[in-house]
């Protein structure tokens, strides 16, 4: 009987031990994440606020006035579109606000998309108005973006010996529709996250799941190894949208490796 | 009792023995039942370890699923839902009359008024033309309205490689802004190496005769620099298709109405 209850006992160990271990974990895990956010917020202040013109404003309740802070909003947002204006660029305009994506070269828009289901990170919609605003100003420069679609899908093409070889150009194969799924990263710790929005074909959905996921992962493996060495893990800013496919890819090829994108929000 | 225990244990010398050592015997004594009990036992014990296998198994699993799905989805759930800032914004009246407030006002408003003209200012009041080089569409601005939009047909993002491999060409239509440089009236084309090369064709040399064709490029062409053109084409039905080697091909009605529309300088953007 003594030795069936120490069975019994050495086997409850065996379970508790564990899943204490993951409990904790876990705890540790969310905590670490949890306080991300403001270690960005932080950041963000550190690096703007102090180069905001508008420190000297000392009255702080002009900063919480909302008449004031739509104009800087509006201010910021055309700073931004200025400064990529004067690069004969072309770059994109976000606009949070009335939910549009707009490709711009040097000023003037050529293409116009609506967003849908539109989310961001709580920082940029709530955050302090003035660190965002102040980051807002200036516009983001694309880092790398990872897709689903190639950027500039050029076919290899040997020349023929002779006349012999030739074939004419044959029509391309535009029935041909690849799911277009992207994510920008941005200087700043900016992720643009853009999704294709029909998704009626289950092998559309997979590859939206499998490029989520794919991401997940990137991000939880970056996370635990900070947790690992007890760092607080970077928390990224970003902003998610689905716009039908074929802006979606009109926007992703028109902008350059190195593009510039503003926000206004 | 004891008599009896002692029959039965001469009965069955390969009774097991319990976990204190002692024989287990039935109340009533019946030796084959208790063989066939234990027996059972014996049958049961494997089938029991095995269900408790899959349920740790199982369990294993459930747990292992949980973690990854906290981890992947959960997580990052709670890390938005808490990392709220709560940055109040206010609307007082009190602080409207304020003469600081005011100048601040007034000096934002002044800041957005003198961006804003400076912003309308890029978009030109003269005609334009914008290029899509991943639908291949046009659109034909005038006054900064839209007078026109089509199809056209841009650069078929093709590699063309030599056998040798010393050369090659991307035929692709560059993007960004551009300016018409010069209009043309019955164009001929001046046939460059690589169409030759891309056909398998000696190359003839430099302002050989063999090198003009016209009438391919339609009744006008519009230079918009470093070679490239936007002109007609004898290739309808590729239009809305990129096939070109880096020109932007129009159908006639719409050639004539670009045409007529830009002047040497109008904006050309490309995207």
């Amino acid at each position: 009987m003594e030795n069936e209850n120490n069975a019994g006992t050495n086997r409850k160990v065996i379970f508790i031990i564990p899943i204490s271990i993951i409990i904790l974990f876990i705890v540790y895990y969310t905590v670490m994440l949890m306080i991300s956010p403001a270690r960005k917020l932080d950041d963000i202040r550190n690096e703007f606020i102090s180069k905001s013109p508008d420190k000297e404003n000392s009255d702080q309740r002009i900063l919480m006035d909302s008449a004031y802070l739509k104009l800087l909003k509006e201010k910021s947002f055309l700073q931004s579109r200025i400064v990529m204006a004067e690069t004969d660029s072309i770059y994109l305009t976000i606009n949070l606000a009335d939910s549009s994506a707009n490709i711009e070269i040097s000023g003037v828009v050529v293409h116009k998309a609506k967003m849908s289901d539109v989310k961001t990170s709580r920082i940029l919609t709530s955050g302090n108005e003035n660190a965002i605003l102040s980051m807002l100003a200036k516009p983001f420069v694309i880092d790398y973006a990872r897709s689903t679609i190639k950027k500039e899908p050029v076919m290899i093409k040997m020349a023929p010996k002779d006349t012999s070889e030739y074939k004419p150009d044959i029509m391309p194969d535009t029935s041909i529709t690849e799911p277009v799924n992207y994510i920008l990263e941005m200087n700043g710790g900016l992720r643009i996250y853009v999704y294709q929005k029909e998704n009626d074909k289950f092998s559309e959905r997979i590859n939206q799941l499998k490029f989520d996921l794919n991401d997940r992962l990137n991000d939880t493996w970056a996370a635990l190894k900070s947790i690992a060495v007890f760092k607080v893990p970077e928390y990224h800013l970003f902003i998610k949208m689905k716009l039908p496919r074929s802006d979606a890819k009109i926007i992703y090829r028109a902008l350059p490796r190195n593009g510039l994108i503003a926000v206004f929000k | 009792m004891e008599n009896e225990d002692i029959k039965n244990e001469g009965a069955l010398p390969d009774t097991d023995k319990d976990a204190s050592g002692h024989n287990t015997v039935n109340s009533d004594g019946n030796s084959m039942s208790d063989e066939s009990s234990e027996q059972k036992d014996h049958r049961r014990k494997p089938i029991s370890k095995i269900w408790r296998a899959i349920f740790v198994f199982l369990c294993l699993i459930l747990i292992t699923s949980f973690l990854i799905f906290f981890i992947l989805y959960g997580a990052p759930v709670i890390v938005e839902l808490s990392s709220k800032q709560n940055h109040k914004t206010e609307n007082s009246v009190e602080l409207k009359k304020d003469p600081v407030y005011k100048k601040q006002i007034t000096l934002l408003t002044k800041d957005i008024q003198r961006l804003s003209i400076k912003f309308n200012a890029y978009t030109s009041g003269q005609s334009y033309i914008v290029i899509n080089t991943t639908e291949n569409r046009f659109f034909l601005y005038t006054n900064k309205k839209l007078v026109r939009e089509g199809f056209c047909s841009t650069g078929s993002l093709t590699m063309l490689k030599t056998e040798k491999g010393d050369k090659f060409w991307v035929f692709k239509t560059p993007k960004g802004k551009r300016s018409i440089h010069g209009k043309i009236t019955n164009p001929s084309w001046n046939r460059p190496d690589w169409s030759f090369i891309e056909e398998g064709l000696p190359v003839p040399p430099k302002n050989s005769a063999a090198r003009y064709e016209s009438g391919v490029l339609g009744d006008y062409a519009l230079s918009i620099g470093d070679g490239y053109l936007i002109h007609g084409t004898i290739y309808k039905r590729f239009l809305g298709m990129p096939v070109t080697h880096g020109c932007v091909r129009l159908n006639d009605e719409d050639l004539e109405a670009v045409y007529h529309t830009l002047n040497i300088g109008s904006k050309v953007y490309i995207f």
